[in-house]
């Protein structure tokens, strides 16, 4: 009977409703699961582990880490207290979960971990180089972009936790290769790189310009070099050597170098770009979830004082120490192209299958391989003449800075630069903060560093 | 923490309410009998088809709702309706147009016998005890 | 009337079934002494025989719901009495026995309905005498009559009698009278009244979680009226005032006052122990407990206020588990449904078994989804399954009218000579 029949519809069409709500409900748990369970309190994360099982974060409270094992590697790895945010654990939370719906919680015998590229060893073994005194050093495998060592100072141990958090130097939070720095004579590379693809290998070869000591620029600036006496008529391979500041300031200015070439080159090495009026935005390389900061500049006028400062590294200049050892991986593979840097070879889920596996990325093509070639060259040669001693036992291709900070009071000693060896393929950038207060030595950072890598 | 326990018990809920689905399908039959004692077994025919009386309050007419839709421009769209009580049914109208006759005498409402015949409009139908049919 | 065989399998199953449960505590839970579990079983099993041999008295054509309705209550039994560690909770086994009961008041009250529909200005009453009770006794802003040893909730009794209300007034439909230039139904009109004036007492209650079930009881029984016979409703007035109501939703909710868009919008996440902290609990409990469970008594879900009613899905599915939980909710679906596999034999009774459905589906969506955080969480009880006696008898004798429908009386109200009798049917036809 069709009346009896309308009923059992509206009956049916309740219950359908019903079940089908059911089923999204169901659905949605079984999805959102691990995140409801990381607001447990029985919650606990896994592992991460450096290259040789060394375990630099442990979430599940098995393993008896020793006070301070973690000191040189703290404001990289970081923890889930929240304390810190840019930093690998805090980033990658969900991929140390130690519980799946099906299997529910499993603290002890949960085998969810990743299994960084960090060397521990050698990180600590340059972070005991650097004595005390503050800065940073990254390195990385520039034919697969394997993060080996990257570490910085002050650092702090999570595992001891974070009191008297408000007496801590600034910076002890944060890894610093990750955040911009007056990158001083280093910047000299990218303004190397940026002369050849405009005037070509040749063009720049050709050009010389005498340094006096210091150079009035066609702006009335003075620009001074750190060598009072002058460096006398060079050519490229002589001023990138003597790091002369007049000679990159009349590069900058010559009349072959038009600003929107310059302009545009540099965005293309992924600077960020102000011209004096408005601000640019800053952009940002991801590193595994880390937030890496890229560079920035002021190019306004060729001519101009601050914008030349900007090209030689000094003035409103900032690159991070990631980003300079970056282009060291695209000079180095004479490809043009950057490396990209990542800090997790594997993730492995509550099972131990492996979830995630890192694979080598390159970024864009930046300059030519030509160009890429000739700075190798130019900068292979200032190894062998200048660093042959004091980074003793490896080819190395490398660029020294000294950056004022702090309104000319401090100076910060910058090595960049790469192992020229398809055996040892590795390139690194260091910091050494307000190098005239500590015995540290930068070239030794690197070498101990090395050594310790080599091994 | 026995897995095989809580399974069980989950497969034995549902077992048992499979059971109870089953008994209650089962029933749909004796069920089926118990409505034609209430209703007194009773049937509607016309020339062409039979029309069973399964349930209480049916209504008689041309509109596409009807529980018994004679199509018949003479049949009002609500018609009549068909109700039992104790066994008896009884039909009234419901604001039809041409009326009810039973047995040819007009009616509003009258209780029905068996062999009772109901016209509506033109068309004819027979009260009856139920025939089984082959 | 029903066949022994089958009687006695689906004790024997309903019977297993509770046995299969006690087991799983025993195997699976947390208890200081195994008394505990043999009081708990003695209780279950005790209430499980004695429905059993009472049930034959009452002469029913089909048992069905009577077995899924008492599977379901000692199911409830073992929850309550497992939140937490193994204990008999006597005021719940108390609560149990009374929808029982009143799953028989509302089978006896039900089954005729004629006899039902000469008592339907009673319910008319009934429902003014619990409004002003809610009037005078409530108060603005609370649901709960509070006796001392008990609280009740009046609002909750309304359900069934509006149910009842809105069958017993379908045959009216086609008793129009001319009220100015209209042809009304003054039964509807009566009924629409009740409704708005329900559904404003329970907003002036801030019992803002039964007005959608009182809403879908209406909905559902204003759907079967104007399906019925004269009520002109083409499909195409139907599908009119249905996205009417939808645009008109829309629009309430853009309009909504911030506090309300607050409670819809929540992201209970962002601090999890202030206003989502039930459902975050909750959610973060079925999680622990994933497909099977902790086990009986091992979850901490207990510590949170409204364990045992508003977030108890979230609860079971921790200590037993999502699937069992999910099988609980589908027994209760199966006793809904019951209807479609044995239908109704009259319109009343198939207007009330759809009402029923309506009310069931509503609160257990809002009781499981809101605690969910699908929707906004308003803390309505789920039906049998929540601790608490007003929710327990209401059901019970929602139910109780589902078993009606199942089997059913058509015979005269009174032992009054025949004409009499007549003249009383004219009226209600």
């Amino acid at each position: 009977m069709k009346s009896i029949k309308r009923c059992q519809l509206v009956i049916t069409l309740f219950l359908l409703m019903f079940i089908a709500g059911l089923g999204i409900l169901t659905a949605r748990i079984y999805k959102d699961a691990p995140f409801y369970i990381t607001h447990s309190d029985n919650y606990r994360l896994g592992k991460v582990y450096d290259r040789n099982k060394d375990v630099l974060f442990d979430g599940s409270g098995t393993v008896d880490i020793p006070v301070n094992h973690l000191i040189d590697v703290g404001n990289l790895i970081g923890d889930d207290k929240g304390q810190m945010e840019n930093t690998l654990v805090a980033q990658n939370i969900d991929k140390l979960s130690n519980y799946s719906f099906n299997e529910g919680i499993d603290n002890k015998n949960g085998k969810a971990a990743i299994y960084t590229t960090l060397d521990h060893k050698a990180n600590r073994a340059a972070y005991d180089a650097f004595m005390g005194a503050d800065g940073c050093i990254v390195a990385y495998n520039y034919k697969t972009g394997e993060i080996l060592v990257c570490t910085s100072l002050p650092n702090i141990d999570p595992t001891s936790g974070y009191e008297g958090l408000e007496y801590m130097k600034s910076g002890t939070l944060m890894s610093k290769a990750m955040y911009g720095t007056v990158p001083g004579s280093t910047q000299k590379v990218s303004t190397v790189i940026t002369a050849m693809e405009i005037l070509g290998q040749e063009g720049l070869f050709s050009k010389s310009y005498s340094c006096s000591g210091y150079y009035m620029n066609g702006s009335g600036g003075k620009i001074d070099c750190h060598n009072s006496w002058g460096h006398g008529t060079q050519n490229i391979q002589q001023a990138v050597e003597n790091s002369c500041n007049p000679f990159f300031a009349q590069l900058v200015e010559d009349a072959d170098m038009p600003l929107e070439s310059i302009k545009e080159m540099y965005t293309r090495l992924g600077y960020a770009i102000s011209d004096g009026e408005n601000e640019a935005e800053d952009s940002y390389i991801d590193i595994d979830g880390i937030q890496c900061f890229k560079a920035s500049t002021t190019l306004t006028d060729t001519s101009d004082f601050a914008t030349q400062w900007g090209c030689i590294g000094q003035g409103e200049t900032l690159a991070s120490p990631m980003q300079l050892m970056m282009w060291q991986s695209a000079i180095a593979n004479e490809s043009g192209k950057m490396t990209m840097p990542h800090i997790i070879k594997q993730v492995t889920d509550v099972k131990g299958n492996v979830t995630e596996k890192a694979q080598t990325k390159y970024s864009e093509q930046l300059f030519s391989e030509e160009t890429a070639a000739s700075v190798k060259q130019i900068l292979l040669t200032n190894g062998a003449n200048h660093y042959q001693y004091s980074i003793p036992g490896y080819k190395v291709a490398i660029k020294s800075g000294t950056a004022q900070v702090k309104h000319g009071n401090e100076e910060n000693a910058l090595l960049v630069g790469f192992v020229d060896d398809t055996k040892f393929p590795i390139a690194f950038c260091v910091v050494l903060e307000n190098k005239y207060s500590t015995p540290a030595v930068a070239e030794n950072i690197v070498t101990t560093m090395l050594n310790n890598l080599a091994k | 923490m026995d897995i095989a326990i809580c399974a069980a018990a989950v497969a034995l809920l549902d077992i048992c309410a499979l059971v109870i689905l089953i008994a209650s399908y089962m029933e749909k039959h004796s069920g089926k009998k118990v409505w034609s004692k209430i209703a007194a077994d009773m049937e509607l025919t016309d020339e062409t088809r039979v029309y069973p009386l399964e349930c209480d309050e049916i209504l008689i007419g041309r509109h596409a709702s009807a529980d018994i839709r004679i199509q018949d421009m003479s049949v009002s769209r609500y018609h009549a309706m068909l109700n039992v009580t104790d066994g008896k049914w009884t039909i009234n109208d419901i604001g039809s147009k041409s009326g009810i006759y039973v047995n040819g005498e007009l009616v509003r409402h009258v209780r029905l016998y068996d062999n009772d015949v109901i016209t509506l409009g033109n068309r004819r139908l027979i009260f009856r005890k139920r025939r089984i049919q082959k | 009337m029903t066949n022994p065989v089958s009687y006695l399998l689906s004790c024997i199953f309903v019977i297993v079934t509770h046995g299969s449960m006690l087991m799983n505590v025993y195997t699976n839970g947390k208890y200081d002494s195994i008394n505990d579990i043999i009081t708990l079983s003695a209780g279950v099993i005790l209430l499980d025989a004695v429905y059993f041999i009472i049930m034959p008295f009452f002469k029913q054509r089909t048992y069905a719901v009577d077995f899924m309705l008492l599977l379901i209550l000692n199911m409830s039994m073992i929850f309550q009495s497992c939140f937490g560690g193994v204990h008999f909770d006597a005021k719940h086994f108390i609560t149990c026995i009374a929808a029982l009961v009143s799953c028989r008041i509302g089978y006896i009250a039900c089954r005729n309905h004629r006899w039902i529909q000469t008592k339907k200005k009673f319910v008319w009453a009934g429902i003014a005498v619990l409004m002003v009770i809610i009037l005078l006794f409530t108060g603005s802003r609370s649901m709960w009559i509070d006796l001392g040893f008990m609280s009740i909730q009046p609002s909750e009794f309304i359900k069934p009698l509006l149910v009842l209300a809105c069958a017993t007034s379908i045959a009216e439909q086609m008793n129009k009278k001319k009220l100015g230039e209209f042809n009304v139904v003054y039964d509807n009109l009566i009924l629409f009244g009740i409704t708005a004036i329900i559904i404003l007492f329970q907003w002036w209650c801030r019992d803002l979680g039964s007005i959608p079930t009182f809403a879908a009881i209406y909905a559902s029984c204003f759907f079967l009226r104007i399906c019925y016979p004269k009520a002109k409703f083409s499909k195409k007035t139907l599908i009119i005032a249905g996205s009417v109501v939808g645009v008109l939703g829309i629009i309430a909710i853009i309009l909504a006052p911030a506090y309300v868009k607050d409670r819809i919008f929540a992201d209970i996440w962002s601090d999890p122990d202030a206003n989502g902290y039930q459902q975050t609990k909750a959610l973060i409990a079925i999680a622990e407990g994933g497909w099977f469970g902790k086990g009986a008594g091992k979850g901490f879900l207990h510590k949170v206020f409204a364990y045992e009613s508003d977030i108890v899905f979230a609860t079971i599915s921790e200590e037993w588990g999502l699937l069992y939980a999910l099988m609980t909710v589908l027994m209760l679906l199966i006793m809904v449904a019951m209807p479609l596999v044995n239908p109704p034999r009259s319109y009343y009774h198939g207007t009330m078994c759809a009402g029923i459905a309506a009310a069931f589906t509503m609160q257990m969506a809002l009781n499981i989804f809101g605690s969910c955080n699908m929707i906004p969480f308003t803390g309505v009880t789920l039906p049998f399954i929540s601790a608490g006696g007003s929710s327990m008898v209401t059901s019970g004798l929602m139910v109780g009218m589902i078993v009606a429908a199942q089997s059913p009386v058509f015979a005269n109200p009174s032992h009054k000579p025949k004409k009499s009798g007549k003249k009383r049917k004219r009226r209600t036809v």
